[in-house]
């Protein structure tokens, strides 16, 4: 099966051997493209849909940046294996819903891929580890004319590509980036940091836990706006306040470990403790633990640990990742235990 | 010596699922977009319908999501919110509804309705982008030079500027034709 084969490795983006990779987890950048004079999925009939996917189809089959790729058809999907490929951030909370007509292409890496019939017709992406994001562009501008060889996208003059929502329309692009930024979360400078890139026209999101502190520490910066800028400038303008956000993070971590360095020991000394003796882990605690284990490497506190190793754990103990693995549905007590088992037997081989 | 021993679990705060109100909640989900926070607390089976679960880093909301809302504050410009969509029936109140276009003709059918819609979301409504190459005949002059303007900006990176300023002085030419 495709997906258990999936399931045995790691996405190639995951490694963190990209540039500022300890604060960048990844960049992607995103393309929507529509075909002329088709309905555009959420309002199509299923015969569209289904000419949409041939004609696409036909257009991937000529492409040589897909040659070695894997073409999964959704409506062969159960719940879990859906839900693998949206942990794998292959597809869209919207596609994981399934349907028929509706499939994911993606290269054996998983740096790029394709989703036919989302929204729009063609949703392609670019994953890349660390930040490159001018590089991801050009990765997915460069899929995007070679589909458009045999391809007719719709598409203005005055409002460029048109697409099912209006926050896509133009450029179709969406770049984002993906920050672990511990060291900002702990000295409280967070909240006031997120309000000022939401200032400049970009869209900060983090992803919470329970209580006041954010679950993993996990950050992500995206244009909001499609229309009116070349893509170029929308990566630049995305790429250039990552970097300041990056140098942010480094500075505060500097000033923690110089500061605080005895207490910043003492929570990874902790997290790795639980991480390595627990029987069972929800992956809410896992992620937090793991979280604080990450900032301790990236600080060289922990020598005999790497940040790929963790990034992987990051995405080996997701809950559909687990239950493709072991190729059964389970309950969240017993991916709880096989989570811990996960954990304790990889922190163990690391030693 | 060893004494009485007492496995101590401290149970979280126990949550009820927001949708059903009834089962223990186990998904947790609480997202801030540009300083607005999110919270959401569901059961394994309610998060399941909604096709959401305990996911690594992703964001629960989506843009699109928030759309009806934006549209919502949107009044047509003229009394013909009969005027629908000739290739797929899109009309004024299913956009308001939905927050989506339904085709490619649409664009041109709901213009004045997309056109201050847009203008709301996007701020500009001229696109500065990539132009596919197999347009439209009108289509190849915007290709040109959106292909010129790619040249430009590669060649000021190199700073030579004698070079763009002869590209910028076409780009002008090219536009003025329009």
């Amino acid at each position: 099966m495709i997906l258990q084969e999936m399931a045995n490795s790691a996405s190639q983006w995951s490694r963190g051997d990209g540039p500022e990779g300890e604060i960048v987890f990844s960049c992607r950048v995103r393309l929507a493209r529509n075909l002329e004079g088709f309905t555009f999925p959420p309002r199509a009939h299923d015969s569209v849909l289904r000419d949409v996917s041939d004609k696409v189809l036909n257009a991937v089959k000529k492409s040589d940046y897909l040659k070695n790729s894997r073409l999964i058809n959704m409506s062969e999907l159960s719940g879990t294996e859906r839900r693998f490929l949206l942990e794998r951030h292959l597809i869209s909370l919207e596609f994981s819903a399934g349907g028929s007509h509706r499939f994911l292409v993606t290269e054996k890496g998983e740096m790029i891929s394709l989703m036919i019939n989302e929204e729009d017709h063609l949703r392609l992406q670019s994953i890349l580890s660390g930040l490159q994001l001018m590089d991801a562009w050009r990765l997915s501008d460069k899929l995007d004319d070679e589909l458009e060889q045999n391809l007719d996208y719709a598409f203005l003059p005055q409002w460029g590509y048109l697409t099912s929502c209006p926050t896509n329309t133009g450029t179709g692009m969406r770049a984002s980036c993906m920050l672990h930024l511990p060291a900002l979360v702990a000295t409280h400078r967070i909240d006031e940091l997120l309000k000022n890139i939401s200032k400049l026209g970009l869209v900060a999101r983090g992803l919470h836990g329970e209580g006041t502190k954010s679950q993993g520490d996990f950050f992500q910066i995206s244009n909001q706006v499609t229309l009116g800028l070349g893509e170029e400038e929308i990566v630049d303008s995305v790429e250039i306040v990552t970097r300041q956000v990056v140098g942010q993070e480094k500075r505060a971590r500097e000033m923690l470990l110089k500061r605080n360095g005895t207490q910043l020991k003492d929570q990874m000394g902790r997290a790795y403790g639980t991480l390595v003796n627990a029987y069972l882990m929800s992956s809410e605690e896992a992620i937090s633990l793991l979280s604080k284990l990450r900032l301790g490497v990236s600080l060289h506190l922990s020598p005999h640990l790497s940040i790929q190793a963790l990034n992987e754990l990051f995405f080996m103990i997701t809950p559909a990742q687990l239950q493709v693995k072991e190729g059964k549905e389970m309950a969240p007590l017993d991916r709880d235990g096989l989570r811990a088992k996960i954990i304790r037997e990889r922190l163990g081989e690391l030693k | 010596m060893v004494g009485k021993k007492k496995t101590i679990i401290v149970p979280k705060k126990k949550m009820i699922c927001q949708v059903c109100g009834e089962r223990e909640a186990t998904f947790h989900s609480k997202e801030m977009i540009n300083g607005q926070v999110k919270e959401l607390h569901l059961c394994e089976i309610c998060a399941k319908e909604k096709g959401l679960s305990e996911t690594f880093f992703m964001p629960s909301f989506s843009l699109s999501n928030l759309m009806a809302g934006l549209t919502e504050l949107e009044v047509p410009l003229s009394q013909e919110t009969s005027v629908s969509c000739p290739h797929c029936g899109l009309s004024y109140e299913d956009i308001k509804r939905t927050g989506k276009i339904g085709c490619g003709s649409c664009y041109q059918a709901l213009k004045e309705y997309l056109t201050p819609l847009l203008e709301r979301i996007q701020g500009k409504v001229r696109h500065f982008g990539k132009v596919p190459r197999r347009g439209k005949v009108k289509d190849q002059r915007e290709r040109r030079i959106y292909e010129l303007r790619k040249e430009l900006e590669k060649l000021v990176r190199k700073e030579e500027y004698e070079r763009a300023a002869e590209l910028r002085d076409e780009i002008r030419r090219l536009e003025k034709e329009k």
